[in-house]
């Protein structure tokens, strides 16, 4: 088996494809239950709180904090080897979910707990990955 | 609730490490026979086999699956087998299974095993096979996280929160490679017990992760065998029983999981375990934890109630947790001591409580141990389970 040097897509589902579609055009969507009110992130089929099938689709400010991070020097797959060092985080949205994503446009020292970041969107093979970069003050 | 309704009875283990050589069914004749010998019963008396699943290795699952194994080691009693795997988890949940069969009459003597040979899938094949399981392959993976990525992202929240120091976190290694010094068990037996500085020194692989805070991956594989305390009781050999077993689930994917959360379900199944068993911290007599990753251990002192807020660190600093310290802790070393051998750690943390219990652990045997805290947790941290085992009922 040789190494696996293609760079991973989203394995999409048909509930999540709008979310994708959302990014090709600069928006960050997420769920939103009509009957229960939740903002879900990751969108499911049915609202995890009330199993409705009402669900829509709002655009995010875009707007997030680092809730934690980690900056990779080593021992990542192959296929990321170009990209080291990366920080890898878990950020906020002022919407009330979080996200996993990358900190980029940022030298991994000055990657800080609870900073302001917006997203910023890096193309991979059709998809738009919802990265995330330090906010404009 | 399931306090006192079984007992394990025998134990067989092989070495950990990596040696192709020894093919999965070398492992499972070594430790099954090594595990029925121990606990005095006949071949024929084994009446149910449960397996791990192992991960990653599809032949032996699929053998193992498919009921293999009462043929190939002439278990002429055996009445029924089965595989399960629930990650890290797993081998709790093949003890539930066994504890079905031996309450429900199905079978009187069951053998739980696991094994895995990491040596001989492809590196590129484990490399892959590590950097997708436990992760969502929509919301997570194409960000580039590592099981290492994963655990840097909690430990680094905990630091923060907490305010444990490098030298803190590193000086966990030391601690489990203590035990694993003196665990002819361990990849890593008789070989130099790390101090915090050569930790440190050992190069950062991802923030706050040193090289040396990381996983060897192993082969190996253990087995036990289980009947019912009353059983087991009226054998009068060594024992260790099963007093109580508490669970909460956390999350599937990584970015689901909430911190907070995690460490409350550490505090509310530890009080359940405790409860349940009807004894309270001070009788514990060894804290088996299985976190997989060192930096996990400090906090997991506080959340059990071992060290008091913000003291996790500082009790390992002080070498609390290292052999020859107060607080016996993870006897084989967890999985940086004894070489992570899969969904098998856990499975090796049972053997090791099971050991204790019957006074078989040679230079690492706790004194005195009548009450055992073990812990499981599966996948990248989905759930924890904990249990207390006693010498006797």
């Amino acid at each position: 088996m040789e190494m696996d040097t293609k760079k991973p897509v989203p394995e999409t589902q048909p509930w999540s494809e709008k979310f994708w579609e959302g990014t090709k055009e600069g928006k960050l969507l997420i769920q939103n239950c009509k009957d229960c009110k939740s903002v879900i992130f990751y969108p499911r089929k049915f609202c995890p709180e009330c199993w409705s099938g009402n669900l829509d689709w709002k655009e995010a400010s875009g707007k997030a904090k680092v809730m934690t991070f980690s900056t990779a020097y080593a021992a990542v797959e192959p296929k990321f080897m170009d990209e080291l060092p990366y920080t890898v985080a878990y950020v906020d949205l002022e919407e009330g979910v979080r996200m996993m994503t990358r900190i980029v446009e940022c030298k991994p020292e000055d990657v800080q707990f609870g900073m302001d970041v917006e997203v910023v969107f890096h193309e991979r093979e059709g998809f738009f990955l919802p990265y995330f970069k330090p906010a404009k003050k | 609730m399931s306090k006192g309704k079984i007992a394990i009875i025998g134990i067989g283990e092989v070495p950990t490490q990596r040696n192709p050589n020894r093919t999965h069914w070398d492992i499972i004749y070594d430790t099954c026979m090594e595990a029925v010998k121990d606990s005095g019963l006949h071949k024929n008396d084994i009446e149910g086999v449960v397996s791990v699943t192992p991960q990653a290795q599809g032949k032996i699952a699929a053998e193992l699956s498919f009921g293999k194994l009462p043929e190939e080691l002439g278990l002429k009693g055996c009445k029924d087998t089965v595989s399960c795997n629930a990650g890290g988890a797993s081998t709790s949940n093949c003890l539930r299974l066994a504890e079905e069969w031996v309450t429900t009459g199905l079978a009187k003597a069951v053998i739980v095993q696991h094994v895995t040979l990491h040596s001989t899938i492809p590196l590129a094949e484990q490399i892959n096979f590590f950097a997708k399981a436990g992760v969502d392959l929509q919301w997570e993976y194409p960000f580039g996280p590592t099981y290492n990525i994963i655990m840097g992202l909690m430990a680094n929240y905990f630091m923060h929160k907490n305010g444990y120091t490098p030298e803190e976190m590193a000086s966990v290694v030391t601690a489990l490679r203590s035990w694993a010094n003196r665990d002819p068990n361990s990849m890593l037996y008789g070989k130099e017990v790390p101090s915090v500085e050569k930790v440190l020194g050992s190069g950062m692989l991802n923030t706050p992760l040193h090289k040396s805070e990381a996983n060897l991956l192993g082969d190996g594989g253990c087995a036990m065998v289980v009947v019912s305390a009353e059983d087991a009781k009226a054998m009068k050999r060594p024992a260790a029983y099963k007093l109580s077993d508490s669970v909460r689930y956390f999350s599937g994917t990584c970015v689901m999981r909430d911190f907070d959360q995690v460490a409350e379900g550490f505090r509310v199944t530890c009080k359940e375990a405790l409860a349940q068993a009807g004894i309270t911290k001070e009788d514990v007599s060894l804290w088996n934890c299985y976190l997989a990753y060192p930096l996990v251990h400090p906090m997991a002192a506080e959340w059990l109630g071992v060290a008091p807020p913000g003291q996790g660190g500082k009790y390992f600093l002080q070498g609390r947790m290292s052999f020859g310290g107060d607080i016996p802790w993870s006897t084989i070393g967890d999985a940086p001591g004894r070489g992570h051998t899969g969904s098998g750690v856990s499975a090796a943390s049972y053997v090791e409580t099971a050991r204790q219990l019957m006074g078989k652990a040679g230079e690492r045997q706790v004194k005195n141990c009548k009450y055992v805290f073990q812990n499981t947790a599966g996948g990248s941290g989905f759930n924890n389970i904990a249990s207390i085992w006693g010498k006797e009922i």
